[in-house]
């Protein structure tokens, strides 16, 4: 068995997100992680939910050990995105960061409410944001026992 | 009496509001009975009907006063239209606020962030001028953040509300104080009060309205050590009076309503550091809750904040 966040089997994070700076930004941060991280990107929730159901060009993409979720997206909404893959038998064990500008109650209650695993609100200064991706590689992707891969 | 109101409501005029002398003195004296009337064209005019008790030998007479309050009525509905065309103008700048600066947030952020990142990565990597600009343009950007930060803060003060509770002001005080904590342990500030009442209020907004008043106390501060002292009392018009005196630089007279409005500032940025929206955000929420701010001021001695909040009775 390998062990992931090696070289040989990394850690596979979907970043939801339509903006680009945003994308870059979290590549950046992720840069000096302590463990291996494959990033990948979905850029709207429609393309999200084709990577997580391996459909059209993402047939061999790998499951990912953590999601990234942005609410406000194009076509599908994060909000939706985010029910159907907590509905899911196979991917509802998935943990779900939804990582959004949005502070709004409603917001948080509702996400919880779908059984996002946390909600991080971005800070608008980047120090902040680095320091909130630090915290979500060093909690979610070292601390925490992620689920074994579902068969 | 039938010749001036029209038909129908003459007959019912008599026999439900003027049954009876007594009923009529019972039901209606001092207020006034609003109808219609109509002129012998047939067309109809408001009119209100006042009656007055007459005590004479034969016994209580009944005196009808019948007013045209055509004027008044048009008056009563061009009111009503601008208060109704306020709140709606009121809402529309609200939410204009709110969007406004909700939205401008996300591109500014992505401003924001690239020039700190480049100042991070490339700082003394080109040249003095690069460094130069860069640190502008962060400067800016942050100011920018800090700008919207609080004009969001500012349209959503007093928007969120709560029942009035019977709350004392002692202990919304305190909180204030332990929020500003810091600041009055690094400036050495010395905080104290008078007994102060327990009325009915929304504490949380009360609250952030000492935090300002006693955080600006002890902010724009002399050399001496800062004062500040918070007492209450209650004025003839049922009001309930507060006032947040310090030492500090006090103000110029000619200033006293301009440092209210969001966004006005008395000092440069290099002095103090804000973009002067505590006094505008206390006013804001102090008009909600049906009061009022003002201050007292010797410049160089120091102000005096007072503010008014209406006495509510507690609800049985």
């Amino acid at each position: 068995m390998k062990t992931i966040g090696t070289d040989d089997a990394p850690i596979e994070v979907l970043l939801v997100e339509d903006s680009a700076g945003d994308v870059r930004l979290t590549r950046e941060a992720f840069k000096d992680a302590k463990v291996h991280i494959n990033l990948r990107v979905a850029s709207d929730g429609a393309e999200a939910m084709a990577y997580l159901k391996c459909e059209r060009e993402y047939a061999n993409a790998p499951r990912p050990d953590l999601i990234l979720l942005d609410l406000n997206l194009p076509k599908k909404d994060g909000r939706e995105v985010l029910a159907e893959i907590k509905a899911s038998p196979t991917l509802g064990t998935i943990p779900v960061v939804i990582l959004t500008t949005s502070e709004s109650e409603t917001d948080i209650l509702r996400s919880y409410r779908l059984h996002a695993n946390c909600y991080i609100a971005k800070p608008v200064d980047l120090e902040g944001f680095l320091k909130v991706v630090k915290s979500i590689d060093n909690f979610w992707l070292s601390v925490v026992k992620l689920p074994p891969e579902s068969h | 009496m039938k010749n001036i109101i029209p038909e129908g409501f003459a007959e019912r005029l008599l026999s439900d509001r003027l049954r009876s002398a007594e009923d009529a003195l019972a039901q209606q004296i001092g207020t006034g009975i609003e109808l219609q009337g109509r002129r012998k064209d047939d067309s109809e005019f408001p009119i209100e009907i006042m009656l007055s008790p007459l005590e004479s030998a034969e016994g209580i007479l009944v005196t009808a006063a019948i007013r045209d309050i055509s004027t008044r009525k048009k008056a009563e509905a061009a009111l009503l239209r601008n208060v109704q065309d306020l709140n709606r103008s009121n809402e529309e700048l609200e939410q204009f606020a709110n969007i406004a600066s909700h939205d401008l947030q996300e591109p500014l952020r992505m401003v924001a962030s690239y020039t700190q990142l480049l100042a991070k990565r490339y700082k003394g990597r080109l040249d003095a001028d690069a460094d130069e600009f860069i640190a502008y343009a962060v400067d800016g950007s942050n100011r920018m953040q800090g700008l919207i930060q609080d004009l969001l803060a500012y349209s959503r003060a007093g928007t969120n509300g709560r029942e009035h509770r019977k709350t004392s002001t002692e202990s919304v005080l305190k909180v204030a104080l332990i929020n500003l904590r810091a600041t009055i342990e690094e400036s050495g500030a010395l905080v104290t009060h008078d007994p102060l009442p327990a009325i009915m209020t929304d504490d949380t907004q009360l609250a952030q309205v000492f935090q300002n008043l006693v955080g600006n106390a002890i902010k724009y501060r002399r050399a001496a050590i800062p004062h500040v002292h918070v007492s209450a009392s209650k004025s003839a018009d049922k009001e309930w009076i507060f006032s947040v005196r310090d030492n500090g630089l006090g103000i110029d007279p000619q200033y006293f309503e301009k440092i209210f409005v969001i966004f006005q500032r008395l000092h440069g940025r290099d002095e103090f550091k804000g973009t002067g929206i505590g006094l505008a955000i206390c006013k804001k929420m102090l008009e909600r809750l049906g009061g009022r701010i003002w201050v007292e001021s010797t410049p160089g001695k120091g102000s005096t904040f007072f503010f008014a909040l209406p006495e509510i009775e507690e609800k049985s």
